[in-house]
C-alpha cells in the first residue's frame, strides 16, 4: 500500500498532464481551424480557393483591393509576387486591420500579410478599396418559371473601413488586430462608404453583428443564401382553379412544399452517411436510422 | 460516449447544429380547415421570397394551428441528427426536403375534373412535415417524439425557436395540397412507414 501509493500518484499527475496538454492543443486549435474553414466560398470553382493557395506565405504590398458585394470576394492586386503568380488575388476569406502606429511613423504602405493559408490586409486608415455593388433583380426563369436573382448593374464606390474609426468605434486597439469586416449599408447613389457594419473573430460574428446593428442581411450572405424551394402546385396559381378527380390518384396523393436555408451547403457531395451517425435521434430508432432508406427501396 | 463528444467540441468552441424533421398525420374530417393554414403560409413565403422570418412566423402559425387539432393527431414521426459543421447540416437539410417532396405528387398533373362536380370530397387525412434546422440544443425536438405530450412539446419548441431567432432553415410540406384532393389510408401506409400511433 505504502509502496504503491507514491508511484500511481506520480502516474496519475503524469497522466493529467498529458491529458490537459491535449485538451489545449485540441480547444486552442478548434476554433481556428473553424476559423479558416468558415468563410470559404460554397462553391470551390470560384477562383479564389485555388488561387489563395497558391500564394507563398508572405507580406506583398497592395497596389489596389477591390470588394464585390454580389458574393463578398475581395481582389487584390500585390507588388512583388513570386515569379510564376498573379499578381491578382482573390480571396472571400480576408481579415482587415489598420495598420499601428509605429507602420505608419516608419510610411508602411499598405500590405498583404499570408500565413499558413490565412490572409489578412493592412491598410492604413485613409485606405480606399473601391466598392463594387451589384444592382440585383428577381426575374422569374423563363426555362423553369422559378425566379433567380439576376445582377442587372454594377455601381462603384468606395470603401474605408477604418476611416475616423478611431473616434466613433469603441474598439481602439483591436482595430490593429487583423479581424473580419462587413461593410456598411450601401446607400444607391450615395457617397463612399466609411467605417464598417460589423466585425468580429470570424466571419459569422462579424455578420452576426451586422445584423443586429440593422435587422438586416449583409448583401454578401444575401445573395449566398439558397432561396427559396418549393415543390407541388403552390407556385402555379392555376393549380387552384385544376381539380384532379380524386378516383384518378395513384400510389400518391397530392402535396405542396417549401423551404428556405440560410445554411451553406457542403464542400462534398453529401452521401448517406448522415443516417448511420451516432448522433442521430427520433422515433425510428428502434430500427436504426436507416428506417427511411429501407422504405425507400421498398417503393421502388 | 455521444455525450462525451458533443462536451468535447463545446469547449473546443464549435457550432452545434440540429436538424430535425416531424411528421404529423392528423385524420378526420374536420381537420381541412388546416389546409387553408398551410396554403397560407406557403403562398407568403414565396410572396417573400423565402425570407427565413416570413417562414417563421408562417411556421408558428402552422404549429399554433396543429396544437389546436391535437385531438385529431393519430400518428407522429420524428428523425434528425446533430452537426457540428454548417455544411454537413446543409446537406442534410437539403437531403430531406428531396425525401420529404417524394412522398407525394410533387408535379401537379393537369388534368380537367371529368364533370363539374358541386361537393368537393373532403380528405380522412392530412399530412405534415416539418422540418428545422437551429444553432444550440433543443431537448424537446431531440428526443421519440412518439407520444403526445413530446409532441406538444415539440411545436411549443419550433414556436420559441423562431421567437429567439434561432431558427436556420425551415421546410414545410404537407399532402394533400388543396382542399377536394384526397390522401387515402393506403397512399399513407405506402408513402410514410414511419409513422407510429400515437
Amino acid at each position: 500500500m505504502i509502496n504503491i501509493r507514491p508511484i500511481t500518484s506520480r502516474k496519475v499527475i503524469a497522466l493529467l498532464m498529458t491529458l490537459a496538454l491535449c485538451w489545449m492543443t485540441y480547444a486552442c486549435g478548434g476554433p481556428t481551424t473553424e476559423q479558416s474553414q468558415q468563410p470559404t466560398p460554397q462553391d470551390q470553382q470560384s477562383p479564389s480557393a485555388s488561387t489563395q493557395t497558391q500564394l507563398a506565405d508572405g507580406q506583398y504590398p497592395v497596389q489596389q483591393a477591390t470588394y464585390d458585394d454580389a458574393n463578398g470576394e475581395y481582389s487584390l492586386f500585390l507588388l512583388n509576387t513570386p515569379a510564376g503568380t498573379p499578381p491578382q488575388f482573390r480571396t472571400t476569406d480576408l481579415q482587415m486591420a489598420a495598420l499601428t502606429e509605429a507602420e505608419v511613423s516608419s510610411s508602411q504602405k499598405a500590405y498583404l500579410k499570408t500565413e499558413g493559408g490565412k490572409a489578412s490586409l493592412h491598410i492604413p486608415q485613409d485606405f480606399r478599396i473601391e466598392y463594387v455593388h451589384n444592382v440585383t433583380e428577381t426575374q422569374t426563369d423563363p426555362q423553369s418559371g422559378q425566379p433567380q436573382t439576376v445582377v442587372v448593374g454594377q455601381q462603384s464606390s468606395f470603401w474605408t473601413p477604418f476611416a475616423g474609426a478611431l473616434a466613433g468605434q469603441a474598439i481602439g486597439s483591436l482595430l490593429f488586430r487583423p479581424q473580419y469586416y462587413v461593410p456598411p449599408v450601401y446607400q444607391p447613389g450615395g457617397g463612399p462608404l466609411t467605417g464598417f457594419g460589423g466585425y468580429g473573430q470570424s466571419y459569422n460574428q462579424a455578420v452576426q453583428r451586422y445584423q443586429t446593428r440593422y435587422q438586416a442581411q449583409p448583401l454578401a450572405v444575401r445573395n449566398r443564401q439558397v432561396g427559396l424551394r418549393t415543390t407541388g402546385g403552390i407556385r402555379s396559381p392555376a393549380a387552384s382553379t385544376v381539380r384532379r378527380s380524386p378516383t384518378s390518384s395513384g400510389s400518391r396523393s397530392t402535396g405542396s412544399g417549401y423551404g428556405s436555408s440560410n445554411l451553406r451547403q457542403p464542400q462534398r457531395s453529401p452521401s448517406s452517411q448522415y443516417r448511420r451517425s451516432p448522433s442521430s435521434f427520433g422515433s425510428g430508432r428502434s430500427t436504426g436510422f436507416g428506417s427511411r432508406s429501407s422504405s425507400g427501396s421498398r417503393r421502388r | 460516449m455521444n455525450s462525451w463528444r458533443d462536451r468535447f467540441n463545446r469547449m473546443s468552441g464549435k457550432t452545434r447544429f440540429v436538424v430535425c424533421r416531424l411528421f404529423i398525420h392528423l385524420a378526420g374530417q374536420e381537420v381541412a380547415p388546416l389546409l387553408g393554414v398551410l396554403n397560407r403560409a406557403a403562398r407568403e413565403a414565396i410572396a417573400k421570397d423565402g425570407d427565413l422570418a416570413v417562414l417563421g412566423q408562417g411556421l408558428v402559425e402552422i404549429c399554433q394551428s396543429l396544437v389546436q387539432y391535437d385531438t385529431y393527431w393519430q400518428s407522429a414521426a420524428n428523425e434528425g441528427d446533430v452537426f457540428w459543421n454548417e455544411g454537413d447540416a446543409g446537406g442534410y437539410v437539403t437531403e430531406l426536403f428531396t425525401d420529404s417532396a417524394q412522398r407525394y405528387l410533387s408535379e401537379p398533373a393537369f388534368e380537367p375534373a371529368p364533370e363539374a362536380e358541386l361537393s368537393l370530397p373532403v380528405t380522412q387525412n392530412l399530412i405534415v412535415m416539418i422540418t428545422v434546422a437551429c444553432e444550440g440544443e433543443v431537448p424537446e425536438l431531440e428526443t421519440d417524439l412518439s407520444h403526445i405530450s413530446a409532441l406538444k412539446a415539440a411545436l411549443q419548441a419550433l414556436i420559441n425557436l423562431h421567437y429567439q431567432e434561432k431558427l436556420q432553415a425551415i421546410q414545410v410540406h404537407f399532402s394533400p395540397a388543396q382542399l377536394g384532393d384526397c390522401l387515402t389510408s393506403d397512399q399513407l401506409l405506402l408513402n410514410f412507414p414511419e409513422l407510429i400511433p400515437l
